[in-house]
């Protein structure tokens, strides 16, 4: 089952909890500890265990470090913004206007950084601007009156319109500071290794969301509220407020992707995160993170970006066009969801 | 209405029997029905009716015996070909399309058309609207069916199965949600429907309707056929008793046992005066620290209302609750909780549980705050509260870990106990702690609901199982239409004669 789920003291992902079966014999014994790794939660690990060796076989250039600093730099501001929509589908939730959002705070940043504000100023602002979206969002879905679907479809075209009125379409070009932080790379050599900078929020933001969801109230609130809202509310778990609190928290956490993002390419314009919104559900269903509430986790939908990255990136080396790129990716998402069905 | 036994029967059940893992729900039951007949059909909850119902209506297969309906045995049983035959059931809640019309509903897959291709709307109502007034029923057939009351859609369910020529009507409870008014209405139905030449089989709890209404009645007990007779040849009495299987201690007397009255040491922990809702019309009880009250009556006559009040998920619009003495207004699950109070919600699945969630998730999360420590759960300090619980109250799990979609219902239902034990609740609302829980798990929750109460807890059971309530409780609430027709002595009572209140033959205009 879920590997970082609540309960579940299980230290190395994609193991269960073990069997208390001491009896069976040396050949079933192994094959009892076959039994006890979870398929349903390490498939993407052994799917990108194949790719990379298949890969490798074909390129010399392909299992390099530049390689791989170049995959994560690509995935890292998506990985930061699944573990937000991790959160939510958890909570039966989900949020579709990230990509707008996203764009929004590095817009706002942009501006403000353009009018010569202190660097700390803009920064504060643009996640300001973006958490105060989530908190809107998790306000309008904590009433329960439509759909969070509906609600966060409809912010993300109000905020297309709002991104596309601040910036007059074009984008904002020189992100200043942003760039400087998160454009280049860490000092090479322990303990960073020359890691792409923006290495260290996606880290971060990793180890919080695996926190959050393991050890905290509200992430254990999360899990309730998406496995049975109705059993969740009638043990007095306050729902709306759970909720608000959730979706301000992807704000939040969508505010830092902006910031990474318009930082890394140092520019900021309102197709800044375009397909974020899909592409983060993508990745944490991949990851193994159900799409109706109640179960999923941090690594595992972690694991879903780590996919996406990957074959991605095989795809260039494989030499084919980009258009291949969507259609596997298309593939496996389906794949994805039907595995975890069959878990059931 | 006549009772015609030459007349071959409509339907003919022979000897059919039913099993579902762990109850035998029918056995060998015979019943006939004959073509123009009223035939009611009466029993306890959990007598066997249902299953009878579906078996007829072709949602399940007996496992033996047979059915014959038109003198033919039925071979295929599925709901469409009993429905094909010309056998409608009627359910509590009608079963249309809310969204298309009156007459779209009736005439669906018959709909009047222009060349085969444009639906002929005017011709559809038209049709509507004669069948409709052959019924002296006033709605208009243009109207979507989500704009209709309950009672005006089950008229146009029975509209839609008289046009298509149903034989055999089956009214599952039609009355349970009508007031007296609308019943009258239903009742007159009934009669231009036996006009019409269509049988109805009539399964429902209150025995005037059955005596107003049937030629004929049948009597289930556990799943078996106690008798199938004229009405006119018995009373309610000798119904009541082969409904409950021994003769009512105090026969057609009101039960000589008043209500316990209040021990002189302090007030009651919960209280409960003169409730009013939709539903609850007045409604007072009271339990003391270490007493087990239950509440009981056929369903829909207030007990899960009474339930909901407390924990605050309905308003009343008239009465109150006092907690020790203390008024208490319930404003919802969190502030109840808060108070001490937790209720285990009569469906564990849908209500009560998170069921991706493990064993210890689930019994915390009434008392995250108490497993939190600066801000963070305490997963050991978890496991140690859940661990305790689970081995008090003895829930067969492999491991805290376990999802509880994995555990069987008696250790479902101890899930839920143990949440209020871990919720720290003084009183306790249980609604249907036994359904649905095999015997031994039900003698096991009888003993842990009694040492919950044995340890200075208060205990409310909501429940329509009346022989399980009387193996533990200390008093019994009798309800009726929302109503307390008597507090008794769980000792100094009979099954009997709590159906007897609760169904409302006997002695029980008392109130």
């Amino acid at each position: 089952m879920s590997t970082d789920h609540p309960g579940h003291p299980t230290v190395a992902a994609g193991l269960e909890t073990p069997p208390a079966d001491h009896s069976a014999l040396p050949d079933g014994r192994i094959r009892s500890r076959l039994r006890r790794v979870d398929v349903y939660s390490v498939w993407p690990m052994a799917v990108m265990v194949v790719l990379i060796a298949v890969t490798t076989f074909q390129s010399s250039h392909y299992l390099t470090v530049f390689n791989f600093e170049n995959i994560l730099s690509q995935v890292a501001p998506l990985g930061i913004v699944t573990m937000g929509q991790a959160i939510l589908l958890i909570s039966a939730g989900l949020d579709l206007s990230v990509g707008y959002n996203i764009a929004f705070a590095g817009i706002v940043t942009g501006l403000l950084l353009q009018q010569n504000q202190p660097l700390w100023l803009a920064i504060a602002a643009g996640i300001a601007a973006s958490t105060g979206v989530g908190f809107v969002n998790g306000l309008l879905a904590a009433q329960g009156r439509a759909h969070p679907f509906i609600i966060t479809l409809g912010m993300s075209i109000f905020l297309f319109g709002l991104d596309t009125q601040l910036t007059g379409g074009a984008p904002v070009n020189d992100m200043k500071g942003l760039y400087t932080a998160f454009g280049g790379y860490l000092p090479s050599g322990p303990p960073f290794f020359g890691l792409p900078s923006l290495t260290i929020p996606l880290v971060l933001v990793v180890l919080f969301a695996f926190a959050f969801l393991r050890w905290s109230p509200l992430g254990r609130r999360a899990y309730a509220i998406g496995g049975n809202e109705e059993a969740a509310y009638l043990s007095g778990i306050p729902v709306k407020r759970t909720k608000i609190y959730l979706y301000t928290i992807m704000g939040l956490l969508v505010g830092i992707t902006g910031m990474v993002l318009s930082g890394e390419i140092n520019e900021a314009s309102f197709n800044l995160a375009q397909n974020f919104e899909l592409e983060s559900i993508a990745c944490a269903v991949i990851g193994g993170t159900a799409l109706f509430g109640g179960r999923g986790g941090a690594l595992r939908s972690l694991q879903g970006v780590a996919l996406w990255g990957i074959v991605q990136n095989a795809i260039v080396f494989a030499g084919l066009s980009s258009n291949y790129q969507q259609m596997a990716l298309g593939l496996i998402i389906v794949i994805a969801v039907m595995v975890t069905r069959a878990q059931k | 209405m006549t009772s015609d036994a030459a007349r071959p029967p409509l339907l003919a059940v022979e000897a059919l029997s039913k099993h579902f893992p762990g109850v035998e729900a029918l056995s060998a039951v015979s019943l006939t029905v004959l073509p123009g007949e009223v035939h009611g059909l009466v029993g306890q909850n959990g007598a066997g009716k249902s299953t009878l119902v579906k078996c007829i209506a072709g949602v399940h297969p007996p496992d033996r015996g047979r059915i014959l309906f038109d003198g033919r045995p039925i071979t295929t049983y599925t709901p469409k070909h009993a429905y094909d035959l010309g056998i409608a059931v009627l359910h509590q809640r009608a079963q249309l399309l809310p969204w298309l019309s009156v007459a779209e509903n009736v005439l669906l897959g018959q709909l009047p058309s222009r060349a085969g291709v444009v639906i002929d709307r005017h011709e559809a109502n038209r049709r509507t609207r004669d069948l409709l007034a052959q019924f002296r029923l006033d709605i208009d057939p243009a109207v979507p069916v989500a704009h209709l009351t309950t009672p005006e859609r089950q008229q146009v369910a029975i509209a839609k199965a008289v046009y298509r020529r149903a034989k055999l009507l089956i009214l599952d409870e039609p009355t349970a949600a009508l007031d007296a008014e609308r019943s009258e209405r239903l009742f007159t139905l009934v009669g231009q429907l036996v006009n019409e030449g269509v049988a109805i089989l009539y399964v429902t709890h209150p025995l005037e309707e059955i005596f107003r209404l049937a030629d004929r009645l049948t009597v289930l007990r556990d799943g078996r056929l106690m008798v199938t007779c004229p009405t006119r040849e018995v009373t309610q009495t000798e119904v009541v008793t082969l409904m409950a299987g021994r003769a009512p201690a105090a026969a057609a007397a009101p039960p000589t046992a008043p209500a316990v009255k209040a021990e002189p040491n302090g007030p009651a922990l919960l209280a409960v005066e003169h409730l009013r809702t939709d539903v609850l019309r007045d409604v007072s009880l009271e339990v003391r620290t270490g007493e087990v009250v239950g509440v009981t009556g056929v369903i829909g006559a207030g007990g899960h209302e009474v339930a909901r009040v407390i924990y605050g998920l309905d308003r009343p619009t008239a009465g109150r609750i006092r907690l020790a003495g203390h008024p208490y207004r319930p404003r919802g699950p969190r502030q109840s909780i808060g108070r001490h109070i937790f209720l285990v919600p009569e469906d564990p699945d849908r209500q009560g549980l998170v069921l991706p969630l493990s064993v210890a998730a689930n019994i915390t999360l009434v008392a995250l705050r108490a497993i939190t420590r600066h801000g963070v759960l305490s997963l050991p300090r978890e496991r140690a509260v859940a661990q305790q619980f689970r081995r008090d109250l003895n829930i067969a799990a492999p491991s805290l870990a376990t999802p509880v979609r994995t555990l069987s219902g008696g250790n479902r239902q101890k899930v839920l106990l143990a949440k209020g034990l871990a919720a720290d609740a003084a009183v306790l609302v249980l609604e249907e702690p036994t359904q649905g829980v095999d015997v031994s798990a039900k003698v096991e929750i009888h003993r842990i609901v009694r040492e919950l109460a044995a340890a200075g807890r208060a205990v409310l059971v909501i429940s329509t199982d009346v022989r399980d309530l009387l193996r533990f409780v200390d008093r019994i609430v009798c309800l009726r239409s929302g109503e307390v027709v008597q507090t008794v002595s769980a000792r100094e009572t009979s099954y009997a004669e709590i159906i007897a209140m609760t169904v409302g033959s006997l002695g029980a205009q008392a109130s």
